[in-house]
């Protein structure tokens, strides 16, 4: 699938002159700087013209990305871009559909087993990101290098020299390579100590990227107040963080309603674009697909069936100014007395939500309960899904439910997902706790 | 601009009746700013927009005249010279409160208008997080009225 990708720039030529024989013309390698523009503002210049990363984290759902108006994804590992999808390679699918890719290159992670101090695997590391960069540096789809992803760990607070330190060296393999993508890491959170450590360890970064939920619209600011005069990406943002929301009294994180993320994303992207224009070259939200986190709706802008949520609704009308031809459902209430409370096993309660369709569309109703996660990781780590309790869903009919709470005491959520029958949907969930002798009510 | 000034008005009617009852303590900005935060971390959101709401009104005009004599904010590292334009933080701080406690409260439109007032009249305040910093309540304002603009979208 990659015979129609020329091998070297020189050969790009030879391309433009064959176009009228080549359908594959535009495959030619891009050639990407980073430069500024006549008000000062850095920008991303792709073949010597001005590109904006309106972008999504994730690999799949490519061509909606696409009709959303967004131009660019983001990934994590560098075999992702081999991964089939739309009955291409990813990045070939990209370079189809006209969407650049911000390569991520797995850097390791301290947390994982990484040992910064160890020669051995620091050389197998370079050696892998020198491989990696050779593979795909040609590859006109190619925006930028992601070299490294949270490495220094979410929760560091980023004095560490030796992994910035590293960074500087993988960074110039990096540029040895390929001279005409510039080179991006991503760090998670804009504190002060990790951009600081970066200043002094690793000059040869091109671009910052930074991972901010609650706080990314002003992550571009934090970082320049920081010390920051180079380029940035904000390179993940979505709904408020499951750590940085309020929880129950047994600690289960509130997830944000499908309205406040909707209105989450597009908050953040316009603040971003509008306040950070001195030195954003763009953004990626976070998560164009879907994924178990905390809890299997939190950070995914589709559901596991493929419907996408108001979230990228949100992104389409934030990236474009305009809404898509068809609208998820948006609800407008949720509610019942299960709702962050304690109940003893085996009694019945009534859920209830409101929805409406902004298209007309008849809507269906699904309801689950499930456990409460406990496989809950750090920095976005793989979790496994917790099981569901069918038994319990007694009467659904519709927008409202019955639950015989279920017999083991526990923690438990309630999911409603409403689905517009054409590719729209919207999720909700509410937290309960069952216990065999329930608190007196507060 | 009309709209949002009416809304401010009926607001403050609506929030003075409220405030009859609350004890403001020694009336200081930083006890009321204090008391709001209490009762908005409390999920009492009437009295939160009942405190914050007598902030604004008792000291808005110092806040004004501290916030038109400078040009940039005060460096948040300097947290001296911060504290020094207390009328400015504390308000505009109790702006911000007024708006999440409105929320909360199912009154978004005057919540934007709370919003709005502290992004357009008191940019420089801050407000210090027992964490250790500095924050500017107007650049959480600015993502609110994003959002309940894109909410109160068609």
């Amino acid at each position: 699938m990659m015979k129609s990708i020329l091998p070297t720039r020189g050969l790009a030529l030879v391309a433009m002159v064959c176009s009228a024989v080549l359908v594959v013309s535009s495959a030619a390698a891009s050639e990407v700087k980073v430069g500024k523009n006549d008000q000062g503002h850095f920008v991303l210049l792709r073949d010597g013209a001005p590109y904006f990363i309106r972008g999504a984290g994730g690999s799949s759902h490519l061509a909606l990305l696409k009709e959303h108006g967004g131009n660019s994804i983001r990934t994590w590992g560098i075999e992702t871009l081999e991964l089939p999808v739309e009955g291409k390679r990813v990045i070939d699918r990209c370079a189809e559909l006209g969407i650049t890719v911000a390569a991520g290159i797995y850097v390791g992670h301290e947390r994982h087993g990484f040992d910064y101090s160890d020669p051995a695997q620091i050389n197998r590391q370079r050696e892998a990101v020198r491989a990696a960069v050779r593979k795909y540096k040609d590859h006109p789809a190619l925006l930028v290098w992601g070299l490294g992803n949270e490495m220094e760990g979410p929760t560091s607070d980023g004095r560490d020299p030796r992994i910035w330190k590293e960074l500087n060296e993988l960074a110039a393999i990096v540029k040895a390579e390929d001279p005409h993508h510039p080179v991006m890491t991503v760090i998670a959170g804009a504190a002060p100590t990790k951009v600081q450590g970066i200043l002094a360890h690793y000059p040869n970064i091109d671009i910052l990227g930074v991972n901010a939920y609650s706080g990314g619209g002003g992550a571009a600011a934090a970082v320049k107040a920081a010390g920051w005069r180079k380029p940035f990406v904000l390179s993940e943002f979505g709904p408020s963080g499951h750590w940085e929301v309020p929880k129950t009294p047994w600690g289960a994180p509130i997830e944000p309603a499908s309205r406040d993320k909707a209105a989450a994303y597009y908050s953040t992207q316009k603040t971003m674009t509008e306040e950070a224009a001195d030195i954003s070259l763009g953004s990626y939200c976070f998560v164009w697909g879907q994924k178990q986190e905390t809890t299997s709706t939190w950070y995914g802008m589709f559901l596991k069936t493929g419907e996408k949520l108001p979230q990228v609704d949100a992104m389409c009308r934030a990236w474009t100014d305009q809404w898509p031809k068809n609208r998820c459902p948006r609800v407008s209430r949720f509610a019942s007395e299960l709702k962050e409370a304690v109940f003893a096993p085996g009694q019945l309660s009534t859920v209830r939500a409101e929805a409406t369709d902004p298209d007309g569309d008849e809507l269906k109703w699904e309801w689950t309960v499930t456990a409460e996660s406990t496989d809950l990781k750090v920095g976005g780590d793989q979790e496994s899904e917790p099981p569901s309790f069918p038994d319990a869903i007694v009467l659904a009919e519709k927008n409202q439910v019955v639950i015989r709470t279920p017999a083991k005491p526990g923690n438990y959520r309630v999911f409603a997902i409403v689905r517009d029958g054409k590719g729209g949907a919207s999720a909700e969930n509410l937290c309960f706790r069952i216990e065999a002798k329930p608190l007196p009510p507060q | 601009m009309k709209y949002t000034f009416a809304l401010i008005v009926a607001l403050f009617t609506t929030l003075s009746a409220l405030a009859q009852q609350l004890d403001f303590g020694d009336r200081t900005s930083a006890t009321i700013t204090s008391k709001a935060w209490g009762a908005l971390n409390a999920k009492n959101y009437p009295d939160a927009a009942a405190y914050a709401q007598e902030c604004v009104k008792m000291y808005e005009k110092q806040a004004v005249e501290m916030q038109k004599q400078l040009k940039e904010p005060v460096p948040n590292t300097d947290k001296e010279a911060v504290s020094k334009l207390w009328a400015l933080n504390d308000v505009g701080t109790c702006l911000f409160i007024m708006g999440q406690a409105l929320e909360k409260l199912e009154k978004k439109p005057e919540a934007l208008a709370a919003y709005k007032k502290l992004v357009e009249t008191l940019p420089f305040a801050q407000c210090w997080d027992p964490q250790g910093w500095f924050w500017k309540p107007a650049d959480g304002a600015k993502g609110r009225v994003k959002a309940l603009e894109f909410d109160s979208l068609k």
